[in-house]
């Protein structure tokens, strides 16, 4: 069987919520000889972006994106068991829910496909004040922040943390990724808060963080 | 015609001078008495002081119980978080596990905070009993769980754990069957559940088909006086076809972004819609685009009766302007109505 078939497989697995399916195409993908980068990166990877355009488009759920994420948990735990102690090679993540916002679900989701696309994510939680994201940012060397909210009064706590880091002189170090329900539904809120960027759903996190990253290591950046 | 009697005759089908309008407006009236938000969700008599202040300011086709999932969490153990700008959420779920929340007691309807739910309940039904009708939200049956464990735990044992899902629903239905109950014997005149596992956002058809709705039928059939279901501001029409016929459920919310008349034909003409303001939209038009965003809706499913203009979500942002609810009213009360009296 090609990749592209399981890859195939495991997007249905990943849209019908059979998470049991989707450790056997995992597991028969192994079996078959395929080298476990391959698998993440010719099976899993592929159905994550067909996955991200299906969101995009709005034929997913929260509980199918919920599912797939567990999914490409396992699939990392099935072909990188050492994945919580390998280090990372995309660099560092520090992400949690802005001051005053409990929606912890989609925060959790993009912490596991950052995981899986290679981040060494800190996840500050719930509640997280501006000066908490700073300070953990600052102490692990991370030049992204990803913060999160659902409803608007919360979204615009985030602002605290866009005028902490200008007011350090750290807008051209730490950039800050914005994301949540609230803002697909009004994207203007994106620069009204002052995020550096941001991502339709967990599944673009990566493409999202790995973009900041390299406006902060880029050859403009001081 | 009143509230009451123009929302009631709706509900039946019977002719109505104009087509009635709601939005919901719970922490927005402490903006009118200037009360903080703490003393509006624990405080029945600032609560009614805040509902007079929103009737006689807008006079919408309701007065809401109080809205606040944050002391149904508490009830159960949880932890509430206060907040200047909108209504109480819950910090921290009572249970950590499935198991812990089926050992928790299972609490009364008028344990702690719920009493002041209860005790605001009585007192805007006696001050407007057959004047404007009493709405209480509650949370749908499906979605309650969320409440004792949090959103994340409990979506993954609805998908990964169906047995345990089961078990959770069945225990916290029956509180949510006391709870109701004591709402309409309090003077409720209309239950609206918001249930949120119906929504396109949250779940597929199929999930909410087979986790959800035979208890969503069985918990309802328990359930006093006239419910609708919410849509929690999500897009519905997924599952709207399978709402007609559910125990006492008389109409829906349509989600913000569900087509109306596609909504219409999904439940045929004698079943109730009301809908579908975007509530952020609320906050961030204009008085005219707000009207027009009315008369959209209106236009779309009032001529033939059984609709109610509402927003879709849940509470109206506190920085909306009077003057976009004054518009919403306004085009409910321009609108011309089938079975208009003469």
């Amino acid at each position: 069987m090609s990749p592209a078939d399981l890859c195939q497989q495991l997007l249905n697995a990943m849209i019908n919520a059979d998470r049991a399916g989707a450790a056997d195409i995992v597991s028969e993908a192994l079996a078959c000889g395929f080298a476990p980068a391959q698998v993440i990166s010719d099976i899993l990877d592929p159905a994550i972006i067909r996955l991200g355009k299906m969101w995009e488009e709005e034929t997913m759920s929260l509980a199918q994106n919920f599912v797939a994420s567990k999914i490409a948990e396992d699939t990392l735990i099935s072909c990188l068991p050492d994945l919580g102690t390998k280090e990372s090679h995309k660099g560092k993540a520090v992400i949690g829910n802005i001051e005053d916002d409990f929606h912890s679900l989609g925060r959790r989701t993009m912490g596991l496909f950052l995981k899986a696309a290679g981040w060494d994510v800190i996840d500050l939680g719930n509640d997280v004040p501006a000066e908490q994201f700073l300070e953990k940012a600052l102490e692990v060397g991370a030049s992204v922040i990803g913060a999160s909210a659902m409803m608007q009064t919360t979204a615009l706590n985030i602002r605290k943390l866009r005028e902490l880091i200008d007011r350090e002189g750290l807008q051209n170090h730490l950039k800050l990724a914005v994301g949540g329900a609230v803002f697909n539904w009004r994207p203007e809120l994106v620069s009204e808060v002052g995020g550096d960027g941001t991502a339709r759903n967990a599944i673009g996190a990566d493409e999202l963080f790995t973009r900041l990253q390299a406006e902060v290591k880029g050859p403009g950046a001081p | 015609m009143n509230s009451y009697q123009r929302v009631m005759n709706t509900l039946s089908g019977r002719p109505v001078d104009r087509v009635p309008a709601f939005a919901i407006l719970g922490a927005y009236g402490a903006n009118l008495t200037g009360c903080d938000l703490r003393t509006l969700y624990s405080d029945a008599g600032a609560y009614l002081q805040a509902q007079q202040a929103l009737q006689s300011s807008f006079g919408f086709d309701l007065v809401l119980a109080p809205f606040d999932f944050s002391a149904i969490a508490e009830a159960f153990g949880g932890e509430t978080v206060w907040s200047g700008l909108q209504t109480p959420n819950m910090r921290r779920p009572a249970a950590p596990t499935v198991a812990r929340a089926l050992d928790l007691r299972l609490p009364g309807p008028g344990d702690g905070r719920l009493s002041f739910i209860l005790e605001a309940t009585r007192a805007l039904a006696q001050l407007y009993q057959e004047r404007v009708p009493v709405i209480a939200v509650l949370p749908g049956p499906g979605i309650l769980p969320s409440l004792l464990v949090g959103l994340d735990l409990w979506m993954e044992t609805v998908l990964f754990e169906p047995g345990a899902a089961r078990n959770l629903l069945s225990y916290s239905g029956d509180f949510l069957v006391a709870l109701g109950n004591a709402l309409v014997e309090a003077g409720a005149d209309c239950l609206v559940f918001t249930e949120g596992m119906a929504c396109a956002e949250i779940a597929p058809r199929a999930l909410f088909v087979d986790a959800v709705l035979p208890h969503l039928r069985e918990i309802l059939a328990r359930i006093d006086g006239p419910k609708i279901i919410s849509s929690t501001g999500g897009s519905i029409n997924q599952t709207l076809d399978l709402l007609p016929g559910i125990p006492g459920v008389v109409g829906a919310v349509a989600g913000s972004r569900d087509d109306l008349v596609e909504s219409r034909r999904l439940v045929g003409p004698h079943f109730n819609l009301l809908g579908n303001l975007d509530n952020l939209a609320f906050a961030s038009v204009g008085a005219e685009e707000m009207q027009q965003m009315s008369l959209d809706c209106l236009q779309a499913a009032a001529h033939g009766g059984h609709f109610i203009l509402a927003n879709s979500g849940g509470d109206i942002p506190q920085a909306t302007p009077a003057e976009n609810l004054l518009a919403m009213h306004g085009a409910a009360v321009r609108y011309p109505a089938t079975g208009r009296l003469q």
